[in-house]
């Protein structure tokens, strides 16, 4: 490429200006007198600047599952395709955490405003579970809600064993029980949407509040795979496939390297195209240094394309890079069969 | 019509003081039950041995360090002289101690150098956030200045920059310090504090495998998490869970202590074996000047194994005895009864559990065999705490970054001992035990949710809650 020389000088000087501002900067100090400057620049409150392993993409227009929002009386989730509205009142005060390195996500906690009494309060959770990465034993949202259930310590009592219901035109399973002596209750419904388990917990220690919530949840718009097996992408966003990674599928793979050793798991969702190539990573949670390394490496691997009906379809899966999590041990379930 | 108004007033009165009765409140430092903490396990106590190495640990661990003289080293810049002065509520080993609070150990002891002629008041002020009836404060500047005094976002830095020089003192030489800029740090947002953990029972926590740390995140991950799941801090080193500090960077008690003698009171010893510079001083300066340095005149490393020694006692190191004191330090006592009686305890015990409290304070976990003493050993370490560290969001964030954790990540405090604790959360903020548990909730906290459930709870549910904490 031939660059105009007036360009090139005009960059030299830009590049030259740009070092002596950050010479400007001089050495970094801890003390000393700094009265000499009579307009310090304040740090932001309540803005988390140092971040440890954190999510991030290798895109910012592709829709992440953390990039839900409620915003018009109503949380909606771009990745997902879900919106619910929430009834009036209602209000998330504060955003959840980051994902978490087991696949977990706080999608919205929503709760009824400080003007209600008491015992009308509630509190509703929106949230995740990636069923690629997940701790838990379970392939899918039926066998996780079980395995909840199973779980449940003697402080608490069943109120509804798992149960396949139907909300908003889509099969959800719902698990209720209560605390005796907190005299609360829970209310589970959860579906299953590109291979996530998502649930929403409502709790309230009054029952007909909660029931009338659930009832709005028909008003919620769900794309056509959610259900508590079925949810497994497809149609306009690509199908997810647990550990599509193998060995037999990856034409061509290059190893990432840490510079520094970490000792944290590194879960990864990567879209591939229908000619195999990466089309987008996701990462749940990783450090930059980590995160730089993995696309480094991603995007030169090779997959075999994979076909739906004889024809190339994209393809979502997960690989785990780093350290592996333990596992918990699996539980003997009541199976609820969709 | 007076009688109407009266009737109103009286009315409102009573309401308003009835609300007042029926509201929840911290029932305070729990007084009534003496100390329950600060004793050596009974195995230690049972050994003659053992019990003369405590005793040893414990005076070391209360002893005031000098420049020069009988214990050298202390400084060219420092928090405090001693262990014992910062944790000693409610007995040494413990956390900040106060006037007027039981057992009324005394004034933040920082808020006295000067007067007990520790710092020389004309080379050292008190910073602004050091307070005779508030905690004992480490600083910290989450990112470093440039030369125009304005914080550089692109600059972490998150060392503790030291309150106190010796400078000004009479066994100080010609060593001038000039401390942090405290002011124009607070002026530009960028200090952040903490206060020191309690060190009752650290060596259970310290004597629990990774094994059992790991199957009780995997645990506690099968069931309902309401917005919670954590991860755990690693030695980089070898990889394996560190577990101490606000964060959970040290992985041993040795490593805490010396970390402590050297960056609390600038003391050097055989993990730590360089005076320390401020962050600024040191990374990108030129390090401590030469007329600061082997102030002490004894060479470096200033705390060392006494080869001349005749017992285990005086052999081993200051450091040591700081390790070997808190390893054989026995976990608090609760009490069943106080505060609010055994029943009020027992509710809140289970609503502790029920509301979602308890996925991070797991309540206890089971130590592995000790070569150390008996009561180490297989034991059933009452913690609360699943050692992980969490996303505690905005509105706890420090923005320090300590070995993975980052800003807004912190470690499950374990609760052992609460009742009789002052201050609380990691920069001591608030003494009042119910404005801790609001502070759980921010955006970015993965206690939200559980903190929205106590807010669910009826107020005597509440107060059996509170009572239970304080209990502890």
């Amino acid at each position: 490429m031939n660059m105009h020389p007036r360009f090139s000088r005009s960059l030299v000087l830009l590049g030259s200006f740009i070092s002596l501002l950050a010479r400007a900067q001089g050495p970094p100090q801890s003390g000393g007198d700094f009265s000499s400057n009579p307009h310090p620049s304040v740090l932001p409150s309540d803005v988390i600047l140092v971040k440890g392993a954190w999510s991030s993409a290798s895109d910012s227009v592709t829709p992440l599952p953390e990039g839900g929002r409620v915003a018009n009386n109503a949380y909606s989730n771009p990745y997902f395709r879900l919106t619910y509205s929430l009834s009036p009142g209602w209000t998330e005060k504060y955003s959840g955490p980051p994902p978490s390195d087991s696949g977990y996500y706080v999608l919205a906690q929503i709760r009824s405003a400080d003007r209600f009494k008491a015992a009308s309060r509630g509190s509703i959770l929106i949230a995740a579970q990636d069923l690629f990465f997940t701790l838990t034993p379970a392939g899918n949202a039926l066998e996780l809600v079980n395995y909840d259930k199973e779980s449940l310590t003697a402080d608490y009592k069943v109120e509804q064993p798992p149960t396949l219901v139907t909300m908003a035109n889509h099969s959800f399973v719902r698990f209720d029980y209560s605390s005796p002596v907190a005299e609360l209750h829970w209310h589970v419904l959860a579906t299953q949407i590109r291979c996530h388990m998502v649930q929403f917990i409502f709790t309230s220690r009054d029952t007909n509040l909660v029931e009338s919530l659930i009832q709005e949840m028909n008003k919620m718009t769900l794309p056509v795979e959610a259900g508590p097996i079925s949810g497994r992408g497809g149609g306009e966003v690509p199908v997810c496939i647990k550990d599509y990674a193998r060995e037999e599928n990856v034409l061509e793979r290059v190893d990432p390297v840490f510079a520094e050793r970490r000792f944290n798991p590194v879960p990864v969702r990567v879209i591939i195209d229908k000619e195999g190539k990466v089309k987008h990573i996701h990462f749940l949670s990783a450090f930059p240094d980590q995160a730089k390394a993995v696309t480094d490496a991603l995007f030169q691997w090779r997959f075999r394309p994979y076909l739906r009906d004889g024809k190339p379809v994209e393809v979502e899966t997960g690989i785990l890079f780093g350290r592996s999590p333990r596992r918990a041990i699996s539980l003997a379930s009541e199976a609820v069969n969709e | 019509m007076k009688t109407i108004r009266l009737t109103s007033v009286l009315t409102l009165a009573l309401l308003f003081f009835g609300g007042i009765a029926l509201a929840q409140t911290d029932p305070g430092v729990r007084s009534s039950t003496g100390v329950n903490a600060g004793q050596p396990f009974a195995s230690v106590t049972a050994s003659a041995n053992d019990f003369d190495f405590f005793q040893t640990g414990l005076e070391q661990f209360n002893e005031h360090q000098t420049v020069t003289g009988e214990n050298p080293g202390l400084g060219p810049r420092f928090n405090l002289d001693s262990c014992g002065a910062c944790h000693s509520q409610p007995a040494p080993g413990g956390t900040s101690p106060a006037s007027g609070i039981f057992p009324n150990i005394g004034p933040n002891p920082q808020s006295q150098v000067i007067g007990n002629g520790l710092v020389n008041g004309s080379t050292n002020t008190i910073p602004f956030f050091v307070q005779a009836n508030g905690p004992v404060r480490e600083a910290r500047f989450p990112f470093f200045f440039n030369r125009f005094g304005n914080p550089n976002p692109n600059a972490p830095n998150g060392g503790v920059e030291d309150l106190f020089t010796v400078s000004g003192r009479a066994d100080a030489g010609s060593c001038s310090l000039q401390q942090p800029a405290f002011n124009v740090a607070g002026a530009t947002h960028n200090i952040i504090f903490r206060i020191p953990t309690p060190v009752f029972g650290v060596g259970l926590i310290e004597n629990i495998d990774d094994s059992t740390l790991l199957a009780n995140q995997a645990a506690q991950s099968v069931f309902n998490r309401i917005g919670i799941s954590g991860t755990f801090n690693h030695n980089g080193n070898d990889g394996t869970i560190s577990r101490f500090g606000w964060k959970a960077q040290n992985k041993s008690l040795l490593i805490f202590a010396g970390e402590a003698y050297n960056v609390e009171m600038g003391i050097s010893n055989e993990l730590f074996t360089q005076d320390r510079p401020l962050p600024g001083e040191d990374q990108l300066g030129s390090g401590l000047p030469a007329n600061c340095l082997n102030l002490a005149g004894v060479g470096y490393p200033e705390d060392v194994t006494h080869s001349g020694g005749t017992s285990a006692s005086t052999v081993t190191s200051d450091t040591a005895l700081f390790s070997v004191f808190m390893h054989y330090l026995d976990q608090p006592t609760p009490s069943t009864t106080s505060p609010g009686g055994a029943a009020s305890i027992s509710r809140g015990r289970a609503l502790f559990r029920t509301v979602g409290c308890a996925i991070c304070h797991t309540p206890s976990l089971t130590t592995q065999p000790s070569k150390l003493t008996a009561g180490l050993g297989n034991a059933t370490a009452n913690l609360f705490s699943d050692i992980e560290i969490h996303h505690m969001g905005v509105g706890l964030a420090d923005n320090v970054s300590q070995g993975g954790a980052g800003g807004d990540q912190f470690r499950t405090a374990p609760l052992w001992g609460l009742g009789q604790r002052i201050f609380f959360l990691h920069d001591g903020r608030t003494t009042d035990l119910l404005a801790a548990i609001e502070a759980h909730q921010s955006s970015g906290s993965e206690a939200t949710v559980v903190e929205e459930l106590f807010d669910l709870l009826s107020r005597s549910q509440q107060q059996d809650l509170l009572n239970f904490l304080r209990s502890l």
